[in-house]
Formats: C-alpha cells, sequence, structure tokens
C-alpha cells in the first residue's frame, strides 16, 4: 500500500471537522450529512435534526423565493463556535451545523442542524438550542422576493 | 482611511456599494467612526446610533468605546434573519 493509500484510509478528507460547519450555496443531503455524523462514533444513540426549508409565505405575503447573504468568515466562525458549545454544554457527542446562501427557491433547504448523542434528551436539547443559538448570532441575512418587491427580513424571535 | 464591509439594508442604504472607505480624524474610536458615517449616510447613521445595526470589527461585535486600529476588519451588521421560530 502506497502512503497515499495509507493517509486517505486514515483521515478521510471529506470527514475532518471543516465538514461540520458550511456555508455552501449549493444544495445538501440529509442522508449524507446523516452519514457523516454516525461514522464519528459508534457511541451515538440518538439523533436529532432541524432542517429549515424555504416558505411561501412571511408576514401574510406571498414570497416567490429568498436570497441569503453571508458574512464570509465571520458565519463560519460563529457556527463553529455553536458547534463547540453545543457539543461542550449539552454533552452531545457531535454537532453538525450547516447553512446554505445565495438564491433559494420556495420548498427548498437552507440550514440543517444534527446533534448526536447517547440519548434523545440531550439529542433534542441541543439541536434547538443551536438553531435558536443562529438565529441570535450568526451573520446572514434573508432577503425575500414578493410580488410588491424585495424585502431584508430583521425580524428573529 | 478604513475599509468597512457593508451586508444586507445597509448595503442598498450606500446605493449597493459593498464597501465604504472613510477617513477617521477626530478620534479613533468605533463611536468616531459611527459619526462619521453618520455624516455620510444619516439612514445608516440612525440605525446605528438605535442599535439596529451593529458594527464589528475583526469579525466579534464591537463596544463603542473600542479603538479601531490599522488593518482591523470592519463591517455593518443589520439585524440578522433568522426568520420566526
Amino acid at each position: 500500500m502506497s502512503l497515499e493509500q495509507v493517509t486517505k484510509a486514515d483521515r478521510p478528507a471529506t470527514d475532518d471537522d471543516a465538514m461540520l460547519v458550511r456555508v455552501q450555496r449549493e444544495d445538501f443531503s440529509i442522508d449524507e450529512e446523516l452519514t457523516r455524523v454516525r461514522r464519528r462514533s459508534k457511541r451515538i444513540g440518538g439523533i436529532a435534526t432541524f432542517l429549515g426549508t424555504a416558505r411561501d409565505r412571511s408576514k401574510g405575503k406571498d414570497v416567490d423565493g429568498i436570497t441569503f447573504e453571508h458574512y464570509e468568515g465571520m458565519a463560519q466562525k460563529k457556527l463553529r463556535e455553536i458547534r463547540e458549545r453545543a457539543i461542550k454544554d449539552f454533552g452531545v457527542i457531535e454537532v453538525l451545523v450547516l447553512h446554505r446562501y445565495g438564491e433559494i427557491t420556495i420548498g427548498e433547504n437552507i440550514v440543517l442542524i444534527i446533534a448526536a448523542a447517547e440519548h434523545r434528551a440531550e439529542a433534542f436539547r441541543a439541536c434547538q438550542w443551536a438553531i435558536d443559538e443562529l438565529k441570535q448570532i450568526t451573520p446572514i441575512w434573508k432577503l425575500e422576493h414578493t410580488p410588491e418587491g424585495e424585502v431584508w427580513v430583521e425580524e428573529h424571535p | 482611511m478604513v475599509t468597512i464591509q457593508l451586508f444586507g439594508m445597509t448595503k442598498m442604504l450606500a446605493g449597493n456599494r459593498g464597501t465604504l472607505s472613510l477617513s477617521l480624524h477626530d478620534g479613533k474610536r468605533v463611536k468616531d467612526l459611527v459619526s462619521v458615517i453618520d455624516a455620510a449616510y444619516p439612514k445608516i447613521g440612525e440605525l446605528l446610533q438605535k442599535k439596529k445595526v451593529l458594527v464589528s470589527v475583526n469579525q466579534e461585535i464591537a463596544h463603542e468605546d473600542l479603538e479601531v486600529k490599522d488593518g482591523d476588519e470592519i463591517a455593518l451588521l443589520p439585524p440578522f434573519a433568522g426568520g420566526n421560530r
């Protein structure tokens, strides 16, 4: 076996920490992301996921599409902080945080949180905390395209 | 001269510019920067005064007394929009 093959087998390039926190334009596969998280540990016994998708109504108005803008660098930094704090504070085994940017069609995936733990209770808690925290501290902005024009959305819970 | 990155509605309010280049003459704190922006772009200035738009320095939200240094990465951050719960 060549040195290159040994290195690839030991540490697949697609499976490092960077893949567990991403801001990307392209859509993602929930199955592939679940597989990525499950591979991290055989101790995992419960996985909670949150998937945010683009809906066609906002504050009683029709929405035709959404564009997400992000602050490159700071957005990734905040998502890394969320992953690290979720693992540390909630005692979960692994957390994946993924957010798309660019133009999103109604019905498409926007954001995915996966929290994997030994048991379901901490997985649910970490997952809910991570999506709430993401909305509070991550520099990502949403432009809704409506029949009346484009609106930068500024509310969060 | 400092360069400030703009996002979302602040970009729109600055005439769809992605960055602003400003000279700081009277003080180099974040609040001095806010005063300069207020003079040049009153609509953005108003949002900064109301704390609806925040200033970040080196990818962290900055206090108004923080001193801005050469080479710092500065940005104006409008309200983050995660959507309703």
